[in-house]
């Protein structure tokens, strides 16, 4: 074993102590919007919360997951994470299979078109003008179909696709086996670690959208729930504004804080069941996240 | 590397040829919907020269030649906008660069794999909430009663005025880079961290014997040897410059700050989308696009004569 130094375990000491504060960092403010969340409106607003509830109470959560919009807002949230995710596997692992075939005539000019687009885009306002025309405003397929090929996560599958050993293929070849039984026998099943990181990264992705429905979508039982929830946060805010404005000009606010007591605590629960879902998931797939990452480094 | 013969002496040329249908069919819908999604709209870019009129469409609406463009530069607001996200952009990329390494080299220098799976773990923690979530988090965080205005209470004591600091123009830079550094710290170091991994052992072995310190290693091997990657992800961040994060911006931005702290994203869709001027703003973003790319392509050179290698 190497000798450490005095000063090396002192260094390593306060590297600790670093880390330590860091991840309290980064999760203090997750558990302050908990403990708010669980605890009662009325009481939230005097402040002084911190990662404990003062007056604990589910009736934030009950509010929430009482309202209507919410629950169609997690029905069009569930459902378009699902479908996304699917459909773009679909696709996008078509397309990166059929690209390992370096000798497939026009292999280049399709690679080119694809890897164009990673660099030179239309913009907003075109984008926006193309949805109109496609009639997918207010549609539910603008959350799904726009999304179901993405080059950045076909060059990942592709290179992956690439490190599968070509043997393996070739002798199910031999064996008489077509090119649609190699793919879904050989190729598809040992392509299962970069289809899992593909698919959590859409899922993810899909999940923490809102611009989506802030661009294309104005009816309400379209919303998804990272919509409903910013709209709710830029409300919130206004609403402060405004009475700290009148505060400032004297005028008596007690009417208008009091319809906005409970909204800390209501928006904080709201924020909790919007994130809840990939709370849960991340720490048990993250290898998979992980992977992927370095993955795309590889390939660079 | 796989090869997989064409010419194996099992398959005809009949069998290679629907073997060939079999891919191009495999993709079509992939191609088909890049088309649509990515290839179509730039045809739209011809409202850039147009005084486009959405009743009247593409071919309808007169045609104004660079007016559009004379009106943007000459448009205090869009200059401005222009200005603030091409400053975002720069302190951004350049000023939250070294973190991640940092990190990096720390969690490095943990011997306790336990210690450093869970920090690790933590650490990626709020890469996974939406900007909604942190919007919503900021608001609750800096609030008047917030716990931002207790703690500065505490610390300063009875001298403190609470305030919302997320109201004041000035703060905006420094609240976006903070979160998103906050957001995507840890999420960025898993890059150099998996470079470091892969430096060759025995260079350490190496330095140790010559009786360098951990200090010492890290500055005079690790640094130099992870180089490549850090070059790799400053040009690939050069490409974003001026792709000013939207969701951020847009989910910061309030009543208070707005004026001040528009960028080109924010103001694309406040005045295009929202405001309907199509034409002004497909010309500001046509602007932005040509600016990103030939970024990137100054980039890629740069990379391929220093390091030898780039994007394409």
């Amino acid at each position: 074993m190497i000798k450490r130094s005095r000063s090396y375990k002192i260094f390593s000491a306060c590297n600790i102590l670093i880390l330590t504060l860091l991840c309290i960092t980064m999760l203090f403010p997750y558990l302050n919007q908990l403990a708010i969340a669980l605890n009662e409106g009325t009481d939230t607003a005097k402040g002084g919360i911190s990662i404990w509830p003062r007056k604990f109470t589910l009736e934030n959560f009950v509010a929430v997951l009482n309202d209507p919009n919410v629950l169609s807002a997690t029905l069009v949230s569930v459902s378009r994470t699902v479908l996304t995710v699917v459909f773009s596997l679909i696709i996008t692992f078509s397309s990166a299979y059929a690209l390992t075939r370096k000798n497939l005539k026009g292999h280049k000019f399709i690679t080119l078109y694809y890897i164009v687009t990673m660099y030179i885009g239309a913009g907003m306002i075109p984008t926006y003008i193309l949805y109109r025309h496609l009639g997918l405003m207010n549609s539910f397929w603008v959350y799904v179909i726009p999304f179901g090929m993405s080059v950045y996560n076909m060059l990942i599958m592709r290179s992956f696709i690439e490190g599968i050993p070509a043997s393996l293929e070739e002798s199910a070849l031999i064996d008489g086996a077509n090119e649609i039984k190699v793919m879904y026998k050989i190729i598809i099943p040992l392509s299962k670690p970069v289809l899992a990181t593909v698919a959590l990264w859409v899922a993810v992705g899909q999940w923490n959208d809102y611009t989506t429905s802030l661009y294309y979508v104005t009816e309400r039982k379209l919303f998804t729930l990272q919509y409903m929830m910013m709209r709710m946060i830029k409300q919130g805010e206004a609403i402060r504004a405004m009475i700290s404005d009148a505060l400032k000009e004297g005028a008596d606010v007690s009417q208008l804080q009091m319809s906005t007591t409970t909204s800390a605590s209501t928006q904080a629960a709201m924020l909790i069941v919007t994130t809840v879902p990939i709370i849960c998931v991340y720490p048990f797939l993250q290898k998979y996240f992980v992977k992927g990452v370095t993955l795309g480094a590889v390939k660079g | 590397m796989r090869k997989v013969k064409e010419g194996t002496v099992a398959l005809g040329k009949e069998k290679k040829h629907i073997k060939n249908l079999y891919m191009y069919i495999l993709l079509l819908p992939g191609m088909i919907l890049t088309g649509i999604f990515c290839y179509l709209p730039m045809a739209g870019l011809i409202m850039a020269f147009q005084d486009f009129d959405i009743l009247k469409g593409f071919f309808d609406s007169p045609w104004v030649g660079l007016e559009n463009f004379a009106k943007v530069l000459s448009t205090r607001g869009f200059v401005d906008s222009i200005t603030n996200t091409v400053f975002y952009s720069v302190v951004m990329l350049f000023g939250k660069f070294p973190f991640p390494i940092i990190l990096a080299l720390l969690f490095n220098e943990v011997r306790s794999t336990k210690f450093k799976r869970i920090t690790q773990t933590i650490s990626y923690f709020p890469h996974f909430l939406s900007w909604t979530a942190v919007c919503g988090i900021l608001y609750s965080l800096f609030a008047l009663e917030g716990p931002f205005n207790e703690l500065m209470g505490s610390i300063v004591g009875d001298g403190w005025v609470n305030t919302n600091i997320l109201m004041e123009s000035d703060n905006f830079l420094g609240i976006l880079f903070t979160s998103s550094l906050w957001k995507e710290l840890g999420w960025s170091c898993i890059i150099y961290l998996a470079a470091i991994a892969g430096v060759d052992a025995s260079l350490y072995e190496a330095a140790e014997i010559d009786g360098a310190n951990r200090l010492q290693q890290a500055w005079h091997i690790t640094i130099p040897c992870i180089r490549e990657t850090m070059v790799l992800l400053l040009i690939l961040g050069l490409g974003g410059l001026v792709n000013s994060n939207f969701e951020a911006m847009y989910g910061l931005q309030n009543a208070y700050t707005q004026a001040d702290t528009e960028t080109i994203s924010t103001i694309v869709y406040r005045s295009g989308i929202q405001g309907g001027k199509y034409s002004l703003t497909t010309a500001l973003g046509l602007m932005q696009g040509v600016i990103s790319f030939a970024l990137v392509a100054l980039g890629n050179r740069i990379s391929k004569k220093i390091a030898g290698y780039g994007l394409w």
